[in-house]
C-alpha cells in the first residue's frame, strides 16, 4: 500500500476494505483503498458502475447497511471516524462532512416545504429556532443562486425544476458549514448546461469556504475539470490516481489509457472508428488473485495472472497499480510480445489495429 | 428557436425519409396542450445518420417516435417512399412497420423479462412469416452472431445478461425483419463507459452490412457527432440548427447551439466557455414563448426575437442551416 503524506491532511483512508455477504457468496465491493484528501482540495473518484466508487463514499458517510463488513481506517481531522462514539457520532455526519446524492428528487421529502427542509438540518444540529433556522436557510438558498428564495422556501420539491431541486440539496448540505463535501455523481441526472452551472457552483462554494470535496463520477470529462486530483477505481480497487493533466496526459494502467481512448470525443471528425475496450466488468464474487482488468488488457502477461498488483508510485504525485504500464517500455514490451503471439497471457486476440502504444 | 420554413429539405440527394411541419401536441386537461414538437421540418437520404441532439424536454424522442407512429401525430407529413405515415392507417401502415425498427435507451426493460432471447429476436419474424425473410434457426443464429452473441445463450432470459449485452439483443430484434431505418433513441446512455464504444462500433458495423439508415437520439454531444452525417438541434419542440456533422460543430451559428458546445465537461474549441452560461430554466412547453423559443435565455436576443420567429436559412451554399435572428458570426478559420 502506498503510504501518502500530504500536508495539512483533512482526510485519511486507510486500506480501506468493504465486503457484502449475499447468498451467491460475498461481494468484494471495496478492496485495500488508501488515499489522503488535503484541506480545500478536491479529489475525483472515477470509475463505472460496480467500481466501488459509490459504496467508498457511503462508507465514508456510514451509510452502509449493517450487513456491511467494512476494515480499515478512515482518519477524518485526526479522528477515527469509524470508532466515534455515540455522541460525537450524532452531529458529525450532516455538520462536518455531508453528501449530495445523484437524484435530487429522491434525496428530498417530497411532503416537506424546501425551506422546512434546510431548517430542519439546522434545528437539529445546531439548536436554531424555527424563526431564524427558516431566515438562515432563504440565505443558503440565495447562496446556491436560487432566484426568488423568498418564494422557494414555500415550495415544494415538485414545483422545482430537476436543477433547481438539486441546488436546494447542496444547500441543505451547506448548512451546517461542512469541512468535506462528497458529492456522489451530482449532475448526473440533469442536462449539460445546469450540469455546468451546478458544476460552477460546487467550485465556487468551495474556494469560498476552503472545504475540500470529493467528487464521484463515471464522467472522466466533469472530474478533469473540477478537481485537484483524480482516482481511477476498477473492481473496487484504486487502479490509477494522479493530477488531472498527468492522467489524461500520460496514463499509466492500461484501463484508465483504454477508457480514455474509447470515448469519442468532440474534435474527432464524424465516424472515427472508436477503440472499444473487450469484454466488461467483473463480477465481483470470489474474484480469482489476479489482476481484474487482466482478462480485458491488451498488456497482459502471465504475471498479470499470478497475484494482484499493488498501487505504488511517487506518493501524491502519481500512482498506479500495474506490472506493464501504458507508455513506458515495460508496458512496450508487453504489448509486443502479446502481438507477437496474436493473443494475450488471458487468451485476449490482440492485433496492432490502433492500439496503444 | 424557429426551424419553421422548409430550407433544409434537400432535393439533390436521394431522399428516404422526409419529415415537413410536424407538429406533436399532447393534450393534459382543461383545454390545455404540451407543444411537444413544433412545425419540424427536416429529411434524411438513404444510408445516412442522421443525429437528433438536444436537452431534456426539447421533443427529440417525440419526433422519433411519431415517425413510427408511436404517438399521435397532430399535424404535418412524414414521407416514407411515397407514402405518408402521418396519416396511413390499418393493414397499410401494418405493411410499412418491418421497415422502421427502434431500439430504446434501457436494454433490460426493453426485452420481455419472461421470453428467451430467441423468442424476442425471432417474434418478428413468426410474425411476418416469410414475407420479411424466413424464420428459420440458421437465421436466428446469424442475427446473434452479426451482433457479438454467442447463440448457445439463445435459450438464457434478459437478466442474465450485461446491459450491453442486452442492447446487442435489441440491434438484433431491430435487424430481424431487415429493416430500411433503424431509429435509436439514446442506445448508449445507460451503458457504461468502456461498452459504449463497442455498442457505437457495432450500429456503424450493422449500418454498413444492412445498409440501413439512422436516426441516432442523444444527449452527448460526442456521441452524437461521432455516428451521425448530419445532425439537428432541437430546443424546445423546435429544431435551431441542422447540418453537415463535421461543418456544425466546426461552426456552430445559432446560440443555443453554441451553448450547448460549451456547456460540456470539455468543451469544444470553436466556442467560448462563457457561453455555456445560459439563464434561467426551460421555459414551460405549454405556453411556449412567442417569437424565438430561445428569446428567454438568449444573450442575444432584441426585440424582433420576441415577435418574428425566425426562419431556416442557408450559410452560404453549404449543408448548414439555421433559425436564428442574430446568428453568431462565421468563426475566422472558417
Amino acid at each position: 500500500m502506498a503510504e501518502t503524506h500530504v500536508a495539512n491532511t483533512q482526510l485519511s483512508v486507510r486500506d480501506l476494505t468493504v465486503r457484502f455477504p449475499t447468498t451467491r457468496g460475498t461481494v468484494q465491493a471495496v478492496n485495500g483503498v488508501t488515499f489522503d484528501l488535503a484541506k480545500g482540495a478536491s479529489l475525483g473518484i472515477v470509475g463505472e458502475s460496480g467500481s466501488g466508487k459509490s459504496v467508498t463514499a457511503k462508507t465514508l458517510m456510514n451509510l452502509l447497511p449493517r450487513t456491511a463488513e467494512v476494515s480499515g481506517d478512515v482518519i477524518f481531522e485526526g479522528e477515527d471516524v469509524r470508532q466515534l462514539a455515540e455522541q460525537g457520532r450524532e452531529h458529525f455526519w450532516g455538520v462536518k462532512m455531508t453528501m449530495v446524492f445523484q437524484d435530487p428528487m429522491t434525496s428530498l421529502n417530497p411532503v416537506k416545504k424546501c425551506g422546512e427542509q434546510i431548517a430542519e438540518t439546522l434545528r437539529y444540529h445546531l439548536k436554531r429556532d424555527k424563526k431564524s433556522a427558516l431566515a438562515e436557510a432563504e440565505d443558503l438558498l440565495e447562496q446556491v443562486g436560487i432566484p426568488e428564495p423568498g418564494k422557494r422556501v414555500d415550495q415544494y420539491p415538485h414545483e422545482l425544476s430537476g436543477g433547481l431541486r438539486q441546488r436546494v440539496v447542496i444547500a441543505m448540505a451547506l448548512a451546517c458549514e461542512p469541512s468535506l463535501l462528497i458529492a456522489d455523481e451530482p449532475t448526473t441526472a440533469v442536462d449539460v448546461t445546469v450540469q455546468k452551472h451546478l458544476l460552477d457552483l460546487l467550485d465556487t462554494l468551495r474556494r469560498d469556504r476552503g472545504m475540500s470535496m470529493i467528487l464521484i463520477t463515471h464522467d472522466l470529462g466533469v472530474a478533469r475539470g473540477r478537481c485537484d486530483e483524480i482516482a481511477v477505481m476498477y473492481a473496487g480497487r484504486l487502479v490509477e490516481r494522479a493530477a488531472p493533466d498527468t492522467l489524461f496526459g500520460d496514463s499509466r494502467h492500461p484501463y484508465t489509457d483504454a477508457l480514455l481512448r474509447s470515448i469519442p470525443r468532440i474534435d474527432q471528425p464524424s465516424h472515427t472508428r472508436l477503440e472499444p475496450i473487450p469484454g466488461r466488468p467483473p463480477e465481483l464474487i470470489n474474484p480469482p488473485e489476479q489482476c481484474a482488468y487482466a482478462p480485458r488488457c491488451r498488456f497482459a502477461r502471465p504475471d498479470c495472472l499470478e497475484s494482484i498488483p499493488q498501487i505504488s508510485g511517487v506518493a501524491g504525485m502519481h500512482e498506479f497499480a500495474c506490472f506493464h504500464p501504458a507508455n513506458t517500455d515495460r508496458g512496450r514490451e508487453a504489448l509486443a510480445d502479446n502481438l507477437a503471439q496474436g493473443r494475450t497471457a488471458a487468451g485476449l486476440d490482440v492485433t496492432d489495429l490502433g492500439g496503444p502504444s | 428557436m424557429a426551424g419553421s420554413g422548409h430550407a433544409p429539405l434537400r432535393e439533390d440527394v436521394d431522399v428516404l425519409l422526409t419529415v415537413r411541419d410536424l407538429e406533436v401536441e399532447f393534450p393534459i386537461g382543461k383545454g390545455a396542450v404540451v407543444h411537444a414538437v413544433s412545425a419540424i421540418s427536416f429529411d434524411v437520404a438513404e444510408g445516412e445518420t442522421l443525429g437528433i441532439v438536444g436537452e431534456s424536454g426539447c421533443g427529440k424522442s417525440t419526433v422519433a417516435k411519431s415517425i413510427i407512429r408511436l404517438n399521435d401525430i397532430k399535424g404535418g407529413t412524414v414521407d416514407y417512399q411515397g407514402h405518408d405515415l402521418a396519416t396511413l392507417e390499418g393493414e397499410e401502415l401494418r405493411r410499412l412497420r418491418p421497415d422502421l425498427q427502434m431500439i430504446f435507451q434501457d436494454p433490460i426493460s426493453s426485452l420481455n423479462p419472461r421470453r428467451k432471447i430467441r423468442q424476442v429476436i425471432s417474434e418478428g419474424l413468426a410474425v411476418w412469416g416469410d414475407e420479411r425473410g424466413s424464420w428459420s434457426q440458421s437465421r436466428i443464429e446469424e442475427l446473434m452472431l452479426s451482433v457479438g452473441i454467442d447463440p448457445k445463450f439463445g435459450d438464457r432470459r434478459a437478466h442474465q445478461f450485461s446491459g450491453g449485452q442486452c442492447q446487442r439483443i435489441g440491434i438484433a430484434r431491430a435487424l430481424a425483419l431487415d429493416p430500411k431505418v433503424l431509429i435509436c433513441d439514446e442506445p448508449v446512455s445507460a451503458l457504461d463507459v468502456s461498452v459504449q464504444a463497442q455498442v457505437l462500433n457495432l450500429l456503424e458495423d450493422m449500418k454498413k452490412r444492412y445498409g440501413l439508415t439512422l436516426l441516432f437520439i442523444s444527449h452527448d454531444l460526442s456521441v452524437v457527432k461521432n455516428v451521425s452525417d448530419r445532425i439537428i438541434v432541437m430546443y424546445l419542440g423546435k429544431a435551431c440548427e441542422i447540418g453537415n456533422a463535421n461543418e456544425l460543430y466546426e461552426n456552430p451559428r445559432h446560440p443555443y447551439t453554441r451553448a450547448l458546445l460549451a456547456a460540456i465537461p470539455e468543451p469544444a474549441s470553436t466556442v467560448d466557455v462563457s457561453e455555456g452560461d445560459i439563464s434561467g430554466e426551460l421555459p414551460s412547453p405549454i405556453n411556449p414563448p412567442v417569437g424565438c423559443r430561445f428569446n428567454t435565455r438568449c444573450s442575444h436576443a432584441t426585440e424582433v426575437c420576441f415577435t418574428d420567429e425566425p426562419v431556416m436559412q442557408r450559410v452560404g451554399e453549404s449543408d448548414h442551416y439555421f433559425a436564428c435572428h442574430h446568428p453568431v458570426a462565421v468563426s475566422i478559420n472558417a
